[in-house]
């Protein structure tokens, strides 16, 4: 018991010896184990570990010379530690931001234009349409990052955002097909715009 | 040594082989509450409860109420009523009465009774203020409600556990960061106008109000930052003198630390101290926009 026990405590001894060494004015010369390779030992990592020792209550540091394991009286607190941040993606991020407002801004100029000119140009009906469909695919997207969170419904996530992607190709494919082979967004909305 | 010691343990431990387990109480077990098969002293005493003062202005509080040493039972809603003539006008004033006078298992944090410490947040009547600041309306047919902070987790009564929310503020390290040494060797200097720029920023208290009134936070408070540290990361960006402006924004460049805010603006609405979180954030996604 005791043989498993001595490396330890000389180690403690040591590190408190150390501690004392840097927190004292006095130059150390008490303890000739320590005195020895003072010059290495004593540099700032090893001060902090011992000071880290030091900061331990003394029940937990004379812990290793009970034969019985050290038992807590309460759970562990949990650890203070700094939030994680998420890995950073600035196409998630700012870009995605920029991009989105840039839609967003982009689609109001889009909306009024052929009402308020009173023509219509495929191209621009083409380019509202595309517009409209990436604008509502950030939005649901947005909907499904807010309240399906990846930690607690990880395969939920996953088939809606799945979904999400299906349902904006479907109707991707449902407004080129309405610009292609029928009259078209705008003229569309004319023609049910009764008032 | 060690030897001997589980030995006499050994020995110990044969006596009690058959202790009845339903007559063993630990120590601070307590079996039925102070008041059951009591007699109620309105029947024990002779002395009368002095009547109401005609003038007197009853108010009655619904207080959440939930204790955690009775972890099976649900949170529920106390009533007390107070007179308000004999109450100080803000709502902590009423809460320490109630905690001197009539319930002392009340439990609610405060410290510095005057705005500036931020402990007393909590939700009082569908707002989150700070007790301290929040004056009793002095309608006396409204009755008042006090909540914790929402959709946090509760310690005790109105104590909300604010852990993820420091551990948050940890995050975005909220100390002034410089690589290079100060040009007179002494104080980093600011001009007028770069200190302007922490007005409206630097007063925070921390008191968890915006945060806890914020949607996206109450769903994504593991990700999301919230307002309240999503200002102290402006207000850290926007310093002069920090030098790692650029490391600040690019931790928040991603989907979820900064960009769940939807400019909702309960955050500045709630604000006690009448702060504006939400003009910091839309500062953030403007310094970090192409």
């Amino acid at each position: 018991m005791a043989s498993i026990v001595r490396p330890t405590m000389l180690k403690q001894s040591c590190l408190k010896a150390v501690s004392k060494q840097a927190f004292s004015t006095k130059p150390a010369s008490t303890f000739p184990a320590i005195n020895k390779p003072a010059a290495s030992v004593l540099s700032k990592q090893v001060a902090r570990n011992a000071f880290a020792k030091s900061a331990l209550p003394g029940s937990m540091r004379v812990a290793a010379f009970h034969a019985s394991g050290r038992r807590a009286i309460l759970p562990a607190l949990p650890p203070n530690d700094a939030a994680k941040f998420p890995t950073p993606h600035p196409s998630h991020g700012s870009y995605h931001w920029t991009f989105e407002r840039a839609i967003s801004v982009g689609l109001v100029p889009l909306t009024i234009a052929p009402f308020a000119a009173g023509s219509l140009n495929p191209l621009t009906d083409a380019l509202l349409c595309a517009t409209i469909l990436i604008h509502s695919h950030i939005g649901f997207e947005a909907l499904i990052v807010d309240y399906i969170p990846t930690k607690r419904l990880p395969k939920t996530r996953k088939t809606f955002d799945w979904g999400l992607k299906l349902a904006t190709v479907v109707v991707g494919v449902g407004l080129y097909e309405f610009e292609t082979n029928d009259v078209g967004l705008t003229e569309g909305i004319k023609r049910i715009w009764t008032a | 040594m060690a030897a001997l010691r589980t030995t006499s343990r050994l020995f110990a431990a044969t006596r009690p082989a058959f202790k009845s387990q339903i007559r063993t109480r630990t120590m601070a077990t307590v079996t039925g509450t102070a008041t059951s098969g009591a007699v109620p002293p309105s029947q024990t005493t002779t002395v009368k409860e002095p009547a109401a003062d005609a003038d007197s202005k009853i108010k009655t509080f619904h207080i959440y109420r939930w204790n955690p040493d009775e972890p099976s039972t649900k949170p529920r809603m106390q009533s007390y009523t107070l007179d308000l003539n004999k109450t100080g006008p803000m709502m902590l004033d009423a809460l320490i009465r109630i905690k001197n006078e009539v319930d002392p298992t009340l439990t609610f944090r405060r410290s510095c009774r005057e705005g500036i410490c931020g402990s007393c947040a909590m939700n009082i009547d569908g707002v989150n203020t700070l007790a301290c600041l929040c004056r009793i309306p002095t309608d006396v047919k409204a009755e008042s409600k006090i909540y914790p902070l929402p959709h946090t987790y509760v310690v005790k009564d109105i104590v909300p556990d604010l852990t993820q929310f420091y551990k948050q503020y940890k995050s975005i390290k909220p100390y002034l960061q410089k690589n290079t040494p100060a040009p007179d060797g002494k104080e980093y200097l600011q001009s007028k106008e770069e200190r302007k720029k922490l007005d409206g920023l630097y007063e925070c208290i921390l008191c968890a109000c915006c945060s806890t009134s914020c949607p996206s936070y109450w769903w994504n408070s593991e990700e999301y930052l919230g307002p309240a540290v999503l200002m102290q990361s402006y207000r850290w960006i926007a310093d002069s003198r920090d030098e790692h402006t650029e490391e600040r924004k690019a931790q928040l460049d991603n989907s979820m630390s900064l960009y769940r805010c939807h400019t909702i603006l309960n955050c500045s609405r709630t604000c006690p101290k009448g702060l504006n979180p939400g003009y910091a954030i839309a500062e953030i996604k403007k310094a970090m926009a192409l």
